[in-house]
């Protein structure tokens, strides 16, 4: 025999009996109900998506402390879909097979959009957590609602509408420019949307300019929006395109006050932006010091001595907590049945507040969008004022 | 606007040169495209990273150690996984397929032990900008630009002036006839993956400063490996130009026609060029090149 072949061969019966260890799926409890999450544990939104992974797996200790649902106990099933539309379809398929009762995330739109029809296949609710963009709940095809699509927090529209409205009335913004990934559904509309809401108040877009994912590069657009004078920039991109955004539109000597989205919303825009993005704002969708989550705030802290990175953790707690009451609600968590009563949840407390769920649309109503400004001296998202969903 | 323009293009072009080097002197000795190129470009950057957040040096000394570590690392990176494929006459394409493996265990190993997380330098220059004729231009891009030009100008004097450079040019010509001659080949190319490497070393401490740093950023080297095609994989000038004219291309489609059609418009006058000059703007005939 060959001298490699004596290595190869239990090296291959080792890596059978791992592949054959890890093939059957976490192991699960005499009779819980299973919930699956898909989540990003690594790649881009790592840092929203593994403080997310704690909130849930906190509040699940709770509801377990207290009977979990309908006397059985809860068990996440938990995969990693790296922020990532393929993973995101194949995490999807793999909870579908692991029989979960209703799925939390994904986290953004296009991965959201990407799993809807897979889950809506295998009847499982969907609550996605972050997820804004319209089409997320409604087929875009057909402009029906998703039966099993959910989703605890505002919608692009809205937050479009609110940057907009902030730029009009506070920043006193006539002319504005938008900077945006042309790779993102979130990106594509909510530069859209915030179009139309600047322009419905009377003031002028006068420039649109795209960027395709991954590119790191903006200083060619950025140098024709620098001729054209705005008074806003309108970055809706996540933290890491934001900062490079601001140091290059700050190198080319664009003054325009930057605006942003829910996504600019970590702790690393400033470590990445500096100085670059110094009194900018964004539209959040919670805030730290919004007295209505000090509590979790302060549980959150006690158990994994950080901050949480919101707003995901809170999202992904109050997808959880619909689960748990719509199955309440239900007396079943069967598929049809558990969607039926998301659908007509109302007024239930929730992390963030309370919350209903709008029949038509699967949207909550009347949720609130905070502005925050950064402020780099202080290392903080201050907060700057909050609107009431419309 | 127009001057806008070009200075933009140029400092980009400049970076793009910079990491077009590597893939064309890798690609002139042994024939094969290095794609582990980028995971070199990364982790010197990591490496001038901790260089300069943990020890707190200056760019100087962080340049210097990430050219230094960047290019061992190369060294490193060839010993282990092109050198016996190489030895048993293994066609170049096993070596790029090699190569593409490596960038990838390299990429997930950073992923698994330092993780995910994008970092920023610290701000060496600070928001310092530089003015010419209504342009501007921040003090780091013209920076970058002169070290870029800089040592493509180094290496090619050295490729040109010194013995060791002969060697190498003597190698580029015919590996076995140089060693023949008694030119000792192993040394030979092991200077060559150092000198990539070095270079891999400036332009992630760049990248790294006018970006971040994180596990991808070397997918970046797609556009410098495109650059290399331009100009000539394995011509040192054509590399320069080629950086140069697709960062221009690119900066003047993305201003004068769109944004969202540019990389349409300049891969299209890719095709369209290599149509037209099969080897590049500097190229010579080859036939296999991969």
């Amino acid at each position: 025999m060959n001298k490699r072949m004596r290595y190869v061969r239990p090296m291959f019966a080792f890596a059978c009996l791992f592949a054959f260890l890890f093939s059957g799926g976490p192991a699960m409890a005499a009779d819980a109900v299973r919930i699956g999450h898909t989540v990003s544990l690594t790649g881009g939104a790592s840092m929203w998506g593994q403080s997310e992974a704690n909130a849930v797996d906190m509040l699940v200790k709770k509801f377990n402390a207290a009977g979990g649902i309908l006397g059985r106990p809860i068990e996440i099933v938990r995969y990693d879909n790296r922020a990532d539309a393929v993973e995101s379809v194949n995490v999807a398929s793999r909870l579908a097979g692991d029989k979960v009762i209703a799925v939390i995330g994904p986290a953004q739109s296009g991965n959201s959009i990407a799993t809807a029809p897979v889950l809506e296949r295998a009847q499982i609710p969907m609550i996605v957590t972050t997820a804004t963009n319209p089409y997320v709940t409604i087929d875009q095809r057909t402009e029906k609602v998703r039966p099993y699509a959910f989703r605890p927090c505002f919608i692009d529209p809205f937050q479009g509408t609110v940057a907009a409205r902030f730029a009009v009335d506070r920043l006193n913004a006539k002319k504005a420019a938008v900077l945006y990934d042309v790779g993102s559904d979130y990106g594509q509309w909510l530069s859209k949307y915030f179009d139309d809401a600047f322009t419905a108040r009377g003031g002028q877009v006068v420039a649109k300019e795209a960027f395709r994912s991954e590119e790191l590069d903006y200083r060619a657009q950025l140098g024709k929006i620098k001729e054209l004078a705005p008074d806003v920039l309108f970055i809706p991109t996540s933290q890491k395109e934001a900062a490079l955004a601001a140091k290059q539109a700050r190198d080319l000597g664009i003054a325009a006050v930057l605006l942003g989205t829910d996504n600019w919303g970590s702790p690393d825009l400033i470590d990445l932006g500096g100085e670059a993005v110094n009194g900018s704002y964004f539209v959040n969708l919670a805030d730290l010091d919004d007295p209505d989550i000090r509590e979790f705030v302060a549980e959150y802290r006690t158990e994994f001595g950080s901050d949480p990175v919101l707003p995901n953790p809170i999202m992904a707690q109050d997808a959880l907590i619909m689960i748990v009451e719509a199955a309440k609600a239900a007396g079943s968590v069967e598929g049809p049945k558990l969607a039926e009563a998301l659908a007509n949840l109302k007024g239930i407390k929730v992390t963030s507040g309370t919350l209903t769920v709008d029949p038509a649309d699967h949207n909550p109503l009347n949720k609130p969008a905070v502005i925050q400004k950064v402020d780099v001296a202080k290392k903080a998202f201050v907060f700057v004022e909050k609107y009431q969903g419309e | 606007m127009f001057l806008q323009t070009l200075v933009t293009g140029l400092s980009i072009g400049g970076i793009y040169a910079l990491m077009a080097v590597g893939y064309s002197l890798i690609f002139s000795v042994l024939s094969f495209s290095n794609f582990a190129h980028g995971a070199v470009i990364m982790l010197g950057a990591y490496i001038g990273l901790a260089l300069a957040t943990k020890l707190h040096l200056g760019l100087g000394l962080v340049a210097a150690g990430s050219v230094v570590g960047a290019g061992i690392l190369s060294v490193c990176n060839e010993r282990v996984a092109y050198a016996a494929l190489r030895r048993r006459r293994a066609p170049s394409l096993y070596l790029m397929i090699s190569a593409m493996g490596c960038s990838v265990f390299l990429e997930n190993m950073v992923y698994a032990t330092i993780g995910s997380r994008f970092y920023a330098f610290p701000e060496f220059f600070g928001r310092r900008v530089v003015s010419v004729g209504g342009s501007t231009l921040s003090l780091l891009d013209l920076f970058a630009f002169a070290v870029s030009i800089g040592a493509i100008l180094a290496l090619h004097l050295f490729i040109t002036r010194t013995k060791m450079g002969i060697a190498i040019r003597a190698g580029v010509n015919d590996m076995t006839m140089c060693s023949l001659m008694g030119v000792n080949t192993d040394r030979l190319i092991a200077v060559v993956f150092f000198l990539a490497g070095a270079f891999a070393g400036v332009a992630g401490v760049f990248l790294g400063i006018r970006y971040f740093v994180y596990p991808t950023m070397g997918w970046v080297t797609n556009k410098a490996y495109i650059a290399a095609v331009i100009g000539g994989l394995g011509s040192l000038p054509g590399a320069l130009i080629g950086g140069l004219v697709l960062g221009v291309l690119e900066t003047l489609v993305s201003t004068y026609v769109s944004s969202v059609l540019r990389d349409v418009f300049s891969f299209t006058m890719l095709i369209a060029l290599l149509i037209w000059l099969p080897n590049g703007l500097m190229g010579h005939e080859t036939e296999d090149k991969v």
